[in-house]
């Protein structure tokens, strides 16, 4: 099963992605959790830390540097430069960008091509993308499994979101959580603005903040926290679904 | 301190905000300013007080040669193409953006969004524009710092929050930004409860920030609705943080930039 979480900066991508895939590994699924932001963080969703975070390899760059002889396969990729997270989690990722200069987008390895080539059979791939909607743009369509469009209840994340599930319907099935909701006129907000799909809320949680600002995952700090809960109950109803798990 | 500004941070952190609310200010102190928007998502036009506004002002700008390349039409030079394509905000700012990516794809925006990365390399220099203050609002992350698209800048306010992932990206964008000389950056805590807030992201970015802007109730409710937040409050505690900003870089502006 192959899952991408999309939508606007700031709206709790990496967050999801990074509790999914902590929750989905808990109950004993295969994980593998691919950051393909260019500006990855989902290492400290993970529960990786801060630190630990910024000395992870991104794959493009250690390809780029020669450090394997041959063009690996996307599982060489993953092999070769991921790294282990809590709960039997892999963690890849896929490109930084922390220069002038950084090269050709398009050539060289990308995540839209690595998620394509990785086999979705028998785990679950949580791919967490950058910000906007570039790297749902060039997946062909079919790809995923299953695209999560995150929202917050701002009218430029709804925005986002419109766009994001538009364009992600040909690629995936879309589901649409509503994030940091405080009340039903949010929860309403997101529903009316995407009337043709599921909206899932998730609470807004003073313990998922407080993560943010410590930078750990949040499943770490407070498993039982309403907003973890949720995102567990999200977990376990997407792989309930008979959608090639 | 500078007329040539681009605000960069993470998704989420406030640019958007912090861009459309300097510009407003800004042009009710008696600039001239021009706002540049190369997100490829919507965020300034409602932060700018023009609603759901979305289209590519500059579509009409660019053609495509036998390469498939696109660039600004021929006798459209970055001048021109702000006078004839940039749209008007409240209190007299032009605003010039490039495509917003929908269901067709990168297909129906490439046009636009090349026509404004020329402007963008160009428009700093023009004469046209010397005294103008030109307000550049980048998408997410370091990917466009990192592609050139703000090379008329000569300050980044780089905007954070409180939280790890923000900060974390404010320093991989500061990096990038001062590994060239001749560039400022400068910081801009935003959605801060208390003093620990701002401690927080300076020990983090290992420096001082230039101001700071309270996590505000008025600016929730202006996201909310999609306005800006100098119409929906203007005695709001950010409007004020980032008036004194404002105050603060047209105190320390050389006289012949005004």
């Amino acid at each position: 099963m192959k899952i991408a979480v999309t939508g606007k900066g700031g709206s709790g991508k990496t967050v999801v992605a990074g509790t999914l895939a902590r929750a989905l590994g808990r109950s004993g699924h295969r994980v593998l959790a691919i950051d393909a932001d260019v500006n990855p963080m989902l290492g400290i969703s993970l529960g990786l830390g801060p630190e630990a975070n910024e000395r992870l390899v991104a794959a493009r760059q250690a390809l780029d540097a020669g450090e394997l002889d041959h063009q690996p396969t996307a599982e060489g990729v993953v092999a070769a430069f991921g790294a282990d997270a809590p709960d039997g989690v892999r963690l890849v990722v896929v490109n930084r960008i922390e220069h002038y200069g950084p090269g050709c987008p398009c050539c060289g390895l990308n995540p839209e091509g690595l998620v394509e080539d990785l086999d979705g059979a028998g785990r679950v791939i949580v791919c967490d993308l950058e910000a906007g909607l570039g790297t749902v743009s060039r997946l062909r369509p079919g790809q995923l499994d299953l695209v999560l469009v995150v929202a917050e209840p701002t009218a430029k994340s709804i925005e986002v979101a419109r766009r994001a599930a538009r364009l992600a319907q040909s690629r995936g099935r879309v589901l649409v959580l509503a994030n940091r909701i405080r009340d039903a006129a949010d929860l309403e907000d997101v529903r009316a603005a995407l009337p043709e799909h599921e909206v899932l809320p998730i609470p807004e949680d003073e313990v998922i903040t407080r993560a943010d600002r410590e930078g750990v995952a949040p499943i770490d700090l407070d498993p039982a926290a309403p907003g973890v809960e949720c995102l567990k109950a999200v977990a376990s109803h997407l792989v309930s679904k008979p959608v090639g798990i | 301190m500078s007329t040539r500004m681009a605000v960069v941070g993470k998704g989420g952190a406030g640019k958007s905000l912090v861009a459309g609310t300097l510009a407003r200010l800004l042009a009710q102190k008696g600039r001239r300013v021009l706002t540049l928007d190369s997100d490829l998502m919507p965020g300034l036009a409602l932060s700018l007080g023009l609603g759901a506004f979305s289209g590519a002002s500059l579509a009409g700008a660019v053609e495509c040669d036998e390469q498939g390349r696109w660039h600004l039409r021929k006798k459209i030079g970055p001048v021109r193409a702000v006078e004839e394509f940039s749209i008007e905000a409240p209190d007299g700012v032009r605003h010039l953006q490039g495509g917003k990516l929908g269901a067709e794809g990168m297909a129906g925006i490439v046009g636009s969004v090349n026509g404004l990365y020329e402007v963008a390399r160009r428009v700093g220099k023009a004469r046209r524009f010397a005294t103008w203050t030109i307000l550049g609002d980048l998408p997410a992350g370091t990917r466009q710092v990192a592609y050139e698209w703000a090379p008329y800048a000569d300050t980044f306010v780089l905007v954070v929050e409180p939280s790890w992932k923000s900060a974390l990206t404010a320093s991989r964008i500061a990096k990038i930004i001062r590994s060239r000389p001749g560039a400022t950056v400068a910081p801009v805590a935003n959605k801060v409860v208390d003093a620990e807030d701002v401690e927080r992201i300076e020990a983090i970015l290992e420096e001082k920030v230039a101001g700071a802007v309270p996590l505000d109730q008025s600016v929730r409710e202006a996201e909310r609705l999609g306005v800006a937040v100098v119409d929906h409050d203007r005695r709001a505690p950010a409007v004020k943080a980032l008036l004194a900003l404002v105050d603060h870089l047209c105190d320390s502006w050389p006289r012949e930039g005004l």
